[in-house]
């Protein structure tokens, strides 16, 4: 059983009043192209950073084929292609000149730079600006090229940090196939906040929300388990049985159960369906049955949640 | 030591490829031709007494002060700040590239292009060697202390320059630190006790280049200034490696 190229375990950074990362755990395996979802803020970042030991965590462990990335941070960094958000690279250098450079620090030996130079730069379409100044390229060719640093010291697992962002949509086309081409024998983690591109792209995907994981899945699972659903909660004081019965037939509830009970109330948890908002149907029925209402609610952070967010994020 | 000669040549580069460098070698190279200029004008006064010695006119000047003084902030404020700023930092840290490595190539990149500009007033001598005899011991002396010096002041840039995001600041940081480290010596004048004098020429840099230009080879400044060194750069290693300069 060889270790999983990716993993992290309880892996949490904190800063002085915000959370960045709530106990974190989850694992990429090899070959994989694992997706971190989740909206702008949600701690993606962060956790792409204490990966390339830029950070460190407060607490928690992250490895790298089985080696930890703050106490074998050299031997990680190796092991990783990383291309950062915004990358901002040397403007003052050429193409082939930087990335020569970056693959004498990568350890590429001397014999090998220019053979490794030049598969780097037609792996990434970047023939054409081979002798030009980065600081002269489009913010697309810049991305190319920092894409062709991430790959040039061959390394088995690739850290991409929203690789299309700011990018027109022909270069997101062209980014996402390259992507995918990589994925054919690297490891990927690529995080994104744009929904569709998980779906082209990934194998599996690990959402996260405010610094927590909030579903790990494949994209078709997830699809199917998000699709309309709503979960709610309700705390009322009235026939338990009869109550449970006239919420499951109200238009939209696909499943109620009982959570809890306490002082005569009793907490139900519903889910709807078809993303029906189901509370002011149940406001209704609380009056017409003469229910104390304690509680009504929908379950917040919910997948649901996120997922709205993120669908709608693509539009802009 | 591939990775830290790869790193170095890449400071090396981008300081070369900046316009800083060519505005800084232009003021330091039509300063130091006034000095030689000046120079050959008490040579060729007869008044001059022509056993003295000849490169104490060239080391140790108002101008060798001011050129190096100002040449150290002008050279180092880039180093850290720039790629904080830019955010390039990010790559070069996730690369397989120890704290160590990358300081000490940040410091070596100013430190040579330092010593380049020096190398260029080599030409001086070249000349006058044409016209006089040259006791070059004094010569090299000169140019050693000149080297150390700098590697001092470049340390305590490349450390300041760690220190923030902003150029400007950086490079007015280093100028107020390496202008405080070279007046500890001048307080000499204002002591009164032997001991304490003593104590104080054992840190004033304008003694210890009026000797280096003598020809006097002393190894108590050596130490001085290669501890100076470390220790700056120690202080830009620790800096870099904190948490809170990474966040």
């Amino acid at each position: 059983m060889t270790a999983p190229a990716i993993q992290t375990r309880d892996l949490t950074k904190r800063y002085e009043a915000t959370t960045a990362l709530d106990r974190v755990s989850f694992e990429v395996q090899p070959g994989e192209i694992m997706g971190f979802l989740g909206p702008n803020g949600a701690g993606k970042t962060t956790a792409m950073r204490i990966l390339t030991g830029m950070l460190s965590p407060t607490s928690g462990t992250a490895q790298i084929e089985g080696l930890d990335v703050e106490t074998e941070s050299l031997a990680t960094r190796r092991r990783l292609g990383y291309l950062p958000e915004n990358i901002s690279l040397y403007p003052e250098l050429r193409v082939e000149e930087f990335l020569a450079y970056r693959a004498a620090i990568k350890g590429v030996p001397g014999h090998q730079r220019r053979a490794r130079v030049t598969e780097s730069v037609e792996r990434c379409s970047l023939g054409d600006v081979r002798r030009k100044l980065i600081g002269r390229l489009s913010k697309g060719y810049r991305q190319r090229v920092g894409l062709a640093d991430g790959l040039i010291g061959h390394p088995s697992i690739l850290i991409l940090d929203e690789p299309t962002v700011g990018l027109d949509p022909h270069q997101i086309r062209q980014t996402r196939e390259l992507i995918k081409e990589l994925g054919k024998n690297t490891t990927i983690l690529l995080s994104t906040h744009i929904l569709p591109e998980v779906e082209m792209l990934c194998h599996r995907v690990t959402i996260i929300s405010r610094g927590r994981i909030v579903a790990v899945d494949t994209p078709d699972n997830l699809r199917r388990r998000l699709t309309g659903s709503g979960a709610f909660r309700v705390e009322l004081k009235g026939d338990t049985a009869a109550a449970q019965q006239a919420l499951s037939q109200l238009p939209g509830v696909a499943n109620v159960h009982r959570r809890d009970e306490a002082g005569g109330f009793t907490l139900f948890g519903l889910e709807a369906q078809g993303g029906t908002d189901v509370r002011e149907a149940i406001f209704r029925l609380a009056v017409e049955r003469h229910w104390t209402l304690r509680e009504l609610a929908k379950d917040q952070a919910s997948l649901e949640d996120v997922f709205i967010q993120l669908t709608t994020k693509e539009s802009e | 030591m591939r990775n830290l000669w790869a790193l170095t040549l890449r400071e090396w580069k981008a300081f070369w490829y900046s316009p800083i460098a060519y505005v800084v070698g232009t003021v330091f190279l039509l300063l130091q031709g006034f000095v030689f200029w000046f120079l050959m004008n008490v040579l060729n006064d007869p008044r001059v007494d022509p056993s003295f010695n000849m490169s104490q006119l060239f080391f140790g000047t108002v101008w060798y002060w001011f050129s190096i003084l100002v040449m150290a902030p002008l050279l180092t404020m880039r180093t850290f700040s720039e790629e904080k700023r830019t955010g390039s930092i990010e790559i070069l840290l996730s690369a397989p590239v120890t704290e160590w490595q990358v300081v000490l190539s940040k410091f070596l990149g100013a430190w040579l292009s330092y010593c380049t500009f020096w190398l260029a007033t080599g030409i001086y001598f070249l000349v006058l060697r044409r016209y006089t005899p040259i006791d070059w011991a004094p010569v090299l002396t000169g140019y050693g202390c000149t080297a150390l010096l700098g590697a001092v002041f470049i340390a305590f840039g490349v450390w300041a320059s760690s220190l923030t995001r902003n150029q400007i600041i950086a490079g007015f940081v280093t100028f107020v630190l390496i202008l405080l480290l070279f007046s500890m010596g001048l307080l000499t004048i204002f002591l009164t006790g032997p001991e304490s004098k003593k104590a104080m020429q054992y840190i004033s840099m304008l003694d210890h280049i009026r000797d280096f230009s003598k020809g006097i080879l002393d190894t108590r400044p050596i130490v001085f200034y290669l501890s100076l060194t470390v220790a700056a750069l120690v202080l830009t290693i620790r800096t870099i490696a904190s948490p809170r300069w990474r966040s």
